[in-house]
């Protein structure tokens, strides 16, 4: 038996686009060996709260029946701070529902970085202006700080910053 | 037109005998990354791992890699994504460990068809079904469940009926205090939101070395709200007793709108409750709900980016359904607590403070001042719906040092 053919693959791709001045629509769909699924989460604007979800999930072997019932839990949450727990607490952790949890979490991941692209864009191309966009953005929002190596101390990036100010 | 787009591509393949490789690539409009996995098929242990950047933001995004090495000899299973979120995702990278979980995935399903076609190997005519229900009967293996969970437990019991609370001086009449705070000409300043450890995991801090320093520090009282834990009547009697000082009793609930510290309500709520619901069974109790930090983390892009105002965000919906809302708290920035504070004074509603300690130096940072004094669960629970309270950055006004730990982790990872 050749031993080059793959035994399982998977393709996951999230798409973020903004459908009116007040609403974002992301969407994550999941091609595996096994799964055919998609879900659509829509925020509302300014306030970041999911006001819509939907979706659908067709798996080899598991069934997800109560799908719609789960979706129609999530509006109201916000995307932000706390999600994940709130989350997982509305959809469930239970075998079959932990890829759909996934999706929906990777969908308000999708919103917080279509807006992070925002304020990337803006970062300069020279390594000098990178070090001072970035640690300004630590600055400015202290939750990054040691948030990642990059924001960990000891790099150039927090140099001079104490989160306790 | 997209606004931004993630692909992510995983594939799994058999290397040897005993051994899978895992490819994974994330491509998205900010990152771009790859990694390479072994990882044993008998027991899924990760055995080897390499990675590299194809694109990343900051000049010191590459500093990220080597915390790749950590997860060396980790074995896929339930525990794996809580795993890879604290070490790769916290010290190194959180898309290092988002396409790390998926390559997990991808592995423990390969496993399932390696086993599958191994066993096939003697019985042709085994389908991949079978041969699944065979393993399940057999008892769970390794690696059967994916995407990983790091909370176990998480079914929600139907609420029983609500409970009206009676507090316990009004049940026995006895003076719980043997050793009387008095109250400064301040008033009586007590710390509405605290977190020990067991009952808070995420904790460090005992309640026997919060309340001492709570006493140290010149605070009249403070008050248990642990997350989604019930203190018995008896057990913060016998704190009260031991330390001779105030101790109350709350609880910090997280709802679908966010976490909110109840009082007067007995019901140990498990998992995620409709704030709605909570509502209705804190009213039946004759309880009192403050919204907890209501804007942590909503500044980040809300703000200035997508120009939430305190009017705009006066109108959700959340604030229909509390008494009162905490408007300092330690554990978000500055320009949150002020945000909040305007928002609570737009809605005429009474304003809190809480330090949200999770660690001993933490206690006190902000609390709120009563006008009178409170001894019991039942004058505390008179004060709140009295309206007739401050919120208080104590350990600044009083001197005292600020809490030397840096701001705990608020992000929604």
């Amino acid at each position: 038996m050749s031993d080059n053919i793959l035994k399982f693959s998977m393709n996951r791709c999230l798409s973020v686009e903004r459908l009116d001045e007040d609403t974002l629509r992301s969407v994550c769909r999941l091609r595996d060996t096994f799964t055919s699924a998609s879900v659509e989460i829509l925020a509302g604007l300014p306030d970041l709260e999911i006001i819509g979800a939907s979706g659908e999930f067709h798996h080899e072997w598991q069934k997800v029946p109560e799908l719609d019932d789960i979706l129609r839990k999530l509006p109201g949450v916000r995307i932000g701070a706390g999600m994940l727990k709130i989350i997982k607490g509305l959809v469930g952790e239970e075998d079959h529902l932990r890829q759909l949890t996934y999706m929906v979490e990777e969908c308000c991941q999708g919103v917080i970085l279509s807006l992070t692209k925002d304020i990337l864009v803006q970062a300069p191309v020279s390594e000098e202006g990178k070090l001072e966009f970035f640690s300004k953005m630590v600055r400015d929002s202290i939750r990054l700080y040691n948030r990642c190596a990059a924001f960990a101390p000891g790099s150039r990036l927090v140099e001079g910053i104490d989160p306790n100010q | 037109m997209l606004k931004f787009a993630r692909n992510k591509v995983v594939s799994a393949a058999r290397k040897d005998r005993d051994t899978l490789s895992i490819h994974g690539i994330l491509d998205d409009d900010i990152y771009g990354l790859e990694v390479d996995l072994c990882v044993g098929i008998k027991d899924l242990q990760i055995l080897s791992i390499a990675g590299k950047w194809n694109r990343h933001t900051t000049p010191e995004c590459p500093s990220a890699i080597p915390y790749l090495q950590e997860v060396r000899g980790f074995h896929i299973d339930e525990e794996i994504g809580s795993k890879l979120n604290k070490i790769v995702g916290r010290k190194g990278c959180r898309h290092f460990a988002n396409i790390l979980n998926e390559c997990c995935y991808a592995a423990a399903e390969a496993a399932k068809v390696v086993r599958w076609e191994d066993a096939k190997a003697a019985r042709p005519d085994l389908s991949f079904e079978g041969f699944l229900k065979e393993e399940a009967a057999g008892g769970a293996q390794v690696g059967d469940s994916w995407p990983p969970s790091d909370q176990a437990g998480n079914a929600m019991p139907s609420p029983p009926p609500p409970h009206v609370a009676v507090p316990r001086d009004e049940r026995h009449g006895s003076n719980p205090f043997p050793a009387r705070p008095e109250p400064s000409s301040n008033g009586f300043v007590i710390d509405l939101h605290v977190h020990t450890f067991p009952a808070s995991p995420c904790s460090s801090a005992s309640a026997d070395s919060l309340i001492e320093e709570a006493r140290r520090i010149g605070l009249n009282g403070i008050c248990l709200t642990d997350h989604n834990h019930v203190w018995t009547p008896e057990k913060v009697e016998e704190l009260r007793q031991r330390h001779g000082f105030p101790i109350f009793r709350g609880n910090e609930i997280t709802t679908d709108q966010g976490d909110m510290l109840v009082f007067g309500l007995e019901r140990d709520v498990r998992g995620i409750i409709k704030l709605q619901d909570l509502r209705r069974e804190v009213l039946a109790a004759g309880g009192f709900l403050i919204v907890a930090h209501p804007f942590r983390g909503f500044l980040t892009f809300s703000g200035e980016q997508l120009g939430l105002t305190p009017e705009k965000a006066a109108r959700r919906p959340l604030f229909q359904f509390v008494d009162a809302v905490e408007v300092l708290n330690g554990k978000v920035t500055a320009k949150e607590n002020g945000f909040a504070s305007s928002v609570a004074a737009s809605l005429g509603l009474p304003a809190t403070g809480g330090s949200d300690a999770h660690e001993v130096s933490e206690v006190g940072t902000y609390a709120t001042r009563f006008f009178g004094e409170i001894r019991t669960e039942a004058e505390l629970m008179r004060a709140l719906k009295s309206k007739e309270y401050v919120p208080v950055a104590f350990r600044r006004e009083t001197g005292v040092p600020a809490r030397e730990n840096r701001p705990a982790e608020v992000q929604a990872s």
